[in-house]
């Protein structure tokens, strides 16, 4: 089984790039595998992450936390509960960088005050805080170690609306003062419209579309995309009372995932050679055969 | 309460489980003499009153003379205790040490040939009953080997209040076979419960979070897992050092460890209510500190128990 296959692209410095797709697609298990956190009975079978003209798939223990880290989904569950986010963030700060203890002290007190949080809560425990807060933390936690990468898988996912828009916009602050480039894993094209600079498009753990994230959203070119784009819900006078578009279906399990595009039974606009022939990226753009104007496939 | 409880059932047992007026006399007692004893006893009183004085004596841990050696009660459990204390605790600390640091290093190492069978192995300790661990020690290190004593607590030394085994080589020789009789089953226990706890706190995601932090496998393990484990772990261990104290009986008799389970042993052999009542009120209370204990722990552990009890005083 192949939760991802055949998957490539490329993060520059300094950029937002965002990963969408259903749940299964593979996003996560994206940001997993380029931390080498991939759990047995999974493993990575073949394929390169290389990072800074390194490859690190064997040995990510070289980059984890001091060059690439991770913001997880659910804020209630991401920090151990029996110890104070001042101690989790003096470890992780010294684990990396040698500090004093005081040092790592000052340091993490300035990181609290950058996401917001007053120094003062310093010695709190992670259960007196708020889920923004605790985000808050988690992510001054992984900006600590002055990571050149950071992967935030649905990083907002758990959090009120109103709370989502702060944790981004801080989120998006810092890597930006930072000159640190973020992978952003979301299922919410809002989302990626708001935050990202360009965005991959993931279906059944394979690149759909990728591109910049204003040409994607306005002229997308995979069926895939488009389906997303018209699934997601907008409120303005006109959507009042219209019904929301669903892609009809549900992506393939693992175990039969079709041969051929990955997509043919749920797309609206397939053509014989997308039931035979998995199509490749195309245009440097989608992995759709539609795009295949040169041998003329009508 | 659970003290009163305690107290009323060992009481209410004791008084209708045999007659001890046969036991001190013989069969062939007049009956006035019979009369006469069970006046001294006070068995003649209404049974309330019999639990009323019972439960004032006890409070001043004054439980009358022993039936059969006509030494006070106290006096004999005191003199008894420091010897299955010293036992229980080595044992419980045995029990808890190894069975944390095996459990642990079965949970890292899972499905390594070492782990595999150190948990086949384990199912020895839990499947074979204590008293035969205990011969087959005895057989293997005693009898055959001759390292170590079979029976008895060795030299002693006394401390006016307290007879310790712990200074003395023949003391601590003496104290290793009982100790790992009686500690085995509680590591096997100890050890699988903290594999299943560890294998369950090592994918909560702050251990995600730990190791895409960057920290080692040494701080992920002992200072984010550990303390979060502790708690079920000490609950577990803390039952069962009073099962180790109240279950000593059994190893107390293969090894003629001379502690309070022995002489609880020989005390129902005769019949000898006053022993039998005092040492049932005592691992009653053993049971009621040991949690009192684990309850308080419970706060040193964990921050969010602890701010619940402010809220609840406020």
């Amino acid at each position: 089984m192949k939760a991802l296959d055949n998957l490539s692209f490329n993060v520059y410095p300094g950029e937002i790039l965002g990963l969408v797709g259903e749940s299964g697609a593979g996003k996560s298990m994206t940001g997993l595998a380029i931390l080498g956190l991939i759990e047995a009975p999974l493993s990575i079978s073949r394929g390169k992450i290389i990072f800074n003209r390194q490859r690190i798939e064997q040995n990510a223990n070289a980059v984890r936390g001091s060059k690439i880290s991770m913001i997880f989904q659910d804020p209630l569950v991401s920090l151990n509960p029996l110890r104070t986010i001042g101690e989790q963030l003096v470890e992780t700060i010294r684990t990396h960088i040698k500090f004093g203890r005081k040092e790592a002290i000052e340091y993490a007190k300035s990181l609290l005050e950058e996401v917001g949080i007053e120094q003062e809560r310093f010695d709190a425990y992670p259960h007196t805080f708020s889920g923004g807060m605790r985000q808050r933390v988690v992510i001054a936690l992984a900006l600590a170690p002055k990571p050149s990468l950071v992967i935030a898988d649905e990083p907002t996912t758990a959090l009120d609306v109103s709370v989502q828009a702060q944790i981004l916009e801080l989120l998006k602050k810092l890597c930006r003062e930072r000159e640190t480039s973020i992978i952003l894993i979301t299922h919410d094209m809002g989302v990626i419209a708001e935050t990202t600079d360009r965005v991959a498009v993931l279906y059944s753990g394979t690149l759909a579309e990728i591109g910049r994230t204003v040409e994607v959203l306005n002229n997308p070119q995979h069926p895939y995309t488009k389906g997303l784009i018209e699934a997601t819900p907008r409120i303005d006078a006109n959507s009042l009372n219209s019904k929301l578009y669903q892609i009809p279906g549900v992506m393939p399990d693992l175990k039969e995932i079709p041969v051929g595009c990955p997509f043919h039974k749920r797309c609206p606009q397939y053509i014989k050679k997308c039931v035979e022939i998995k199509p490749p990226l195309l245009n440097e753009r989608a992995a759709c055969w539609l795009l295949d104007t040169e041998n003329g496939i009508l | 309460m659970v003290l009163l409880l305690v107290a009323l059932v060992s009481f209410i047992i004791f008084r209708y489980v045999g007659n001890p007026v046969d036991n001190i006399l013989g069969q062939e007692a007049t009956m006035a003499q019979r009369a006469a004893l069970e006046d001294a006893l006070g068995l003649n009183q209404p049974i309330y009153l019999q639990y009323f004085d019972f439960l004032v004596s006890a409070v001043q841990f004054e439980f009358g003379n022993s039936y059969r050696g006509a030494l006070p009660v106290a006096e004999l459990i005191l003199s008894r205790l420091p010897a299955t204390l010293e036992l229980a605790v080595t044992s419980a600390v045995l029990g808890v040490f190894f069975g944390i640091t095996l459990g642990i290093y079965t949970a890292i190492n899972r499905g390594s040939f070492i782990s595999n069978f150190i948990l086949s192995s384990s199912l020895i300790g839990v499947s074979l009953p204590t008293f035969l661990i205990g011969v087959l020690l005895i057989w293997i290190f005693s009898v055959e080997l001759n390292w170590l004593p079979s029976f008895g607590r060795g030299e002693v030394i006394d401390l006016g209040w307290w007879t310790t085994g712990f200074l003395t080589m023949s003391g601590l020789k003496s104290l290793i076979l009982p100790s790992i009789t009686l500690g085995l089953y509680q590591m096997t226990l100890v050890m699988r419960l903290t594999r299943a706890e560890m294998l369950e706190v090592l994918k909560q995601d702050y251990i995600k979070l730990a190791y895409s932090l960057g920290l080692t496998n040494k701080q992920i393990y002992f200072f984010h897992a550990l303390p979060n484990i502790l708690i079920p772990v000490i609950t577990i261990a803390g039952l069962q050092l009073g099962s180790v104290i109240a279950f000593a009986i059994i190893t107390e008799t293969v090894f003629q460890w001379p502690g309070v389970g022995l002489l609880f042993i020989n005390a129902v052999y005769y019949v000898d209510i006053p022993v039998m009542s005092a040492y049932l009120l005592l691992v009653g209370f053993a049971f009621v500190i040991i949690n009192l204990v684990v309850d308080l722990t419970y706060l040193i552990i964990d921050p969010r128990l602890r701010d619940n009890q402010l809220k609840s005083e406020i």
